[in-house]
């Protein structure tokens, strides 16, 4: 049988309790859970290859920070920006740093209105990090703001 | 640009070099709704409810780690202490409940889940007890279930009883997993003043005033205050409290972040951030090779525990300044096979069970993950776990100890555990006569400072 999750029940009876106002009583919640609950576990069991989903996260003003390093390689630059353009990831910063052969660059990117997920996105850009030896890491802005601003 | 190339720099070396990650993701899980006075039926309220709610936990701090490029080593679960859930159950009940919640950690994906666990400070009740008989059943014949029993607390006292009978249960687990070290005492840990909200294995349980679902997380991060040590050869030790103070401020808000967003996605309160510094077996990640990097020669050396002390309040100065809601352990662990620097020590005879017992005194653990020779007696365990207890009580912290007396091995061997555990060299243990203190029986009475109202 298709599983319902503990949060999904808990938000059921919520609205439950809220809907039914001064009707909600511990016998009519029960009820109205429970036949709920039924006929969602029934739509899961009609469609079988859907499982449990992680609540959809809002990609709105979605800020990721991409960082390439590696030895300094023609192209590098171009490469990088034209997997963005492809994925239509706009670029809001950027930042470089050369040092003798090495090449770090740091790109600010807003993914929100890509019609790709952020993982295709980091799988697009690692992929093409590979093409010039770049080790490419890709992380939301929120966790740098986190870690290094109180 | 608000964060600077430089501070991106920093974090991923963070990360990629200098192994900081998240230890773990812990859900703490009520059962209380689960009991039943059918076994049957308990056995299957538990599973159901342990795997309705953490339906989404493995891949929701997949997808985290992913987002925000640090990894969470281990994703947990801890559930109330099953001594309370299946009270009345004989000891062969308690086994086949673990071995149910041990097939649901299975198919979620779940490292490890801790609160076979039972809280006996005071006294034993039936279900204590029967729990405390069916451990070493439990721990020799499941991969994911650790367990915890706490003997003391600075209000009660020390249950000696309890102390003697588990030191005892630590033999039989040795025994009954042999072919593998002893390898189910790693398992399990006996703990004075045990906190109810700690994310860490093998102590974690969800305590019985916790809400339904949390989530805690707990962090890592020794190589990345080494490097912070490193950096700082010369300078003084207020100088030295405040680089180590600035680093444990940035892990403490990253796994903050890491353990809300696991959290917040699968719509569940988050609860505390326990910012012990848990070390790994790899090179660099060590609490023993920090204290080195301070200026001693080696773990073990005088000066030490003065190390650990400065180490221990400077990560609690920059972790409560970084989360509101620090918990859990909090304070620096010392587990001898978890720790490449504590591992050499202990080989070289270095580090030994007597310092390790003063350094409990100024951080977090106690006796943690230490091999002593197989044929030590019940008793001399027991007088080992009765002295931590005994810091724990008198300090009004948490002790506990997590000891293998490794089944035919003597000093000179060593018991290879691998994974996080790593490789636990057999230390050197007392062999003096103290059964006649242990076999008194009863309580210790509670410290004066206990009753402080």
């Amino acid at each position: 049988m298709a599983q319902i999750s503990e949060s999904e029940i808990r938000r059921i009876a919520e609205q439950a309790i809220e809907k039914l106002g001064e009707h909600a009583t511990k016998a009519n919640i029960e009820k109205v859970v429970h036949e709920t609950v039924d006929r969602l576990q029934n739509e899961k069991m009609s469609t079988p290859s859907e499982t449990v989903k992680i609540p959809h996260q809002h990609k709105s003003g979605e800020r990721v920070i991409v960082t390439a390093f590696g030895k300094n390689k023609i192209g590098i630059l171009a490469g990088l920006t034209g997997c963005l353009a492809a994925t239509n990831c706009d670029v809001i910063d950027l930042s470089q740093k050369i040092l003798k052969e090495f090449f770090t660059i740091m790109l600010l990117i807003d993914i929100t209105h890509s019609a790709e997920t952020f993982e295709s996105i980091k799988q697009k850009l690692i992929e093409t990090g590979e093409k010039f030896d770049l080790k490419v890491v890709v992380q939301h802005e929120q966790i740098f703001k986190s870690m290094h601003r109180i | 640009m608000q964060i600077e190339l430089a501070e991106i720099l920093e974090t991923i070396r963070m990360t990629e070099v200098e192994h900081f990650d998240i230890r773990t993701v812990t859900m703490g899980i009520n059962l209380k709704d689960c009991t039943s006075d059918n076994l049957e039926t308990l056995k299957r309220n538990i599973y159901e409810k342990i795997t309705r709610t953490a339906s989404e936990h493995v891949k929701t701090a997949k997808l985290v780690e992913s987002q925000y490029g640090i990894s969470i080593a281990n994703k947990r679960i801890s559930i109330t202490p099953l001594s309370l859930v299946a009270d009345g159950f004989h000891p062969e009940d308690f086994v086949e409940i673990a071995t149910v919640m041990d097939k649901a950690a299975s198919e979620l994906g779940i490292d490890y889940l801790g609160g076979y666990s039972a809280l006996v400070q005071k006294g034993f009740s039936k279900g204590d007890l029967n729990l405390i008989k069916s451990i070493p059943e439990t721990l020799s014949s499941t991969k994911h279930i650790c367990s915890s029993i706490n003997v003391a607390t600075t209000k009660a006292g020390i249950n000696m009883d309890a102390v003697y009978l588990m030191a005892k249960i630590i033999k039989q687990t040795a025994e009954k997993t042999a072919d593998r070290d002893g390898i189910g005492c790693a398992k399990l840990v006996v703990f004075a003043n045990v906190p109810e909200d700690n994310p860490f294995i093998a102590g974690a349980f969800h305590g019985v005033s916790e809400p339904d679902i949390v989530v805690n997380v707990g962090i890592s991060g020794p190589g990345v205050i080494l490097k912070a040590v490193q950096e700082s050869p010369e300078s003084d030790f207020a100088t030295l409290s405040d680089r180590i103070r600035r680093m444990a401020f940035k892990i403490t808000r990253a796994g903050e972040f890491i353990g809300r967003k696991v959290a917040e996605l699968q719509n569940i309160p988050f609860g505390i951030v326990d910012i012990s510094l848990a070390p790994t077996p790899m090179p660099g990640d060590s609490i023993a090779d920090i204290i080195k990097a301070m200026g001693i020669e080696d773990v073990g050396g005088a000066g030490t525990t003065a190390a650990l002390a400065l180490l221990n309040d400077a990560v609690k100065r920059g972790g409560l300044m970084a989360s509101s809601h620090v918990g859990g352990m909090s304070g620096a662990f010392i587990p001898v096979s978890e720790d490449d620097g504590m591992i050499k020590a202990a080989e070289k005879g270095n580090i030994t069970l007597e310092k390790l017992e003063a350094m409990t005194s100024v951080c977090s653990v106690g006796i943690d993950m230490v091999a002593v020779p197989g044929d030590t007696s019940a008793e001399v365990i027991a007088g080992l776990i009765a002295d931590e207890c005994a810091i724990g009580v008198t300090n009004n912290k948490t002790t506990a100890v997590r000891v293998i007396p490794v089944p035919g091995k003597s000093v000179g061997q060593a018991a290879d555990y691998g994974g996080l555990l790593g490789i636990a060299p057999v230390m050197p243990i007392s062999k003096l006569n103290n059964s006649n203190f242990i076999k008194r029986g009863g309580r210790i009475p509670a410290p004066a400072k206990g009753i402080n109202n």
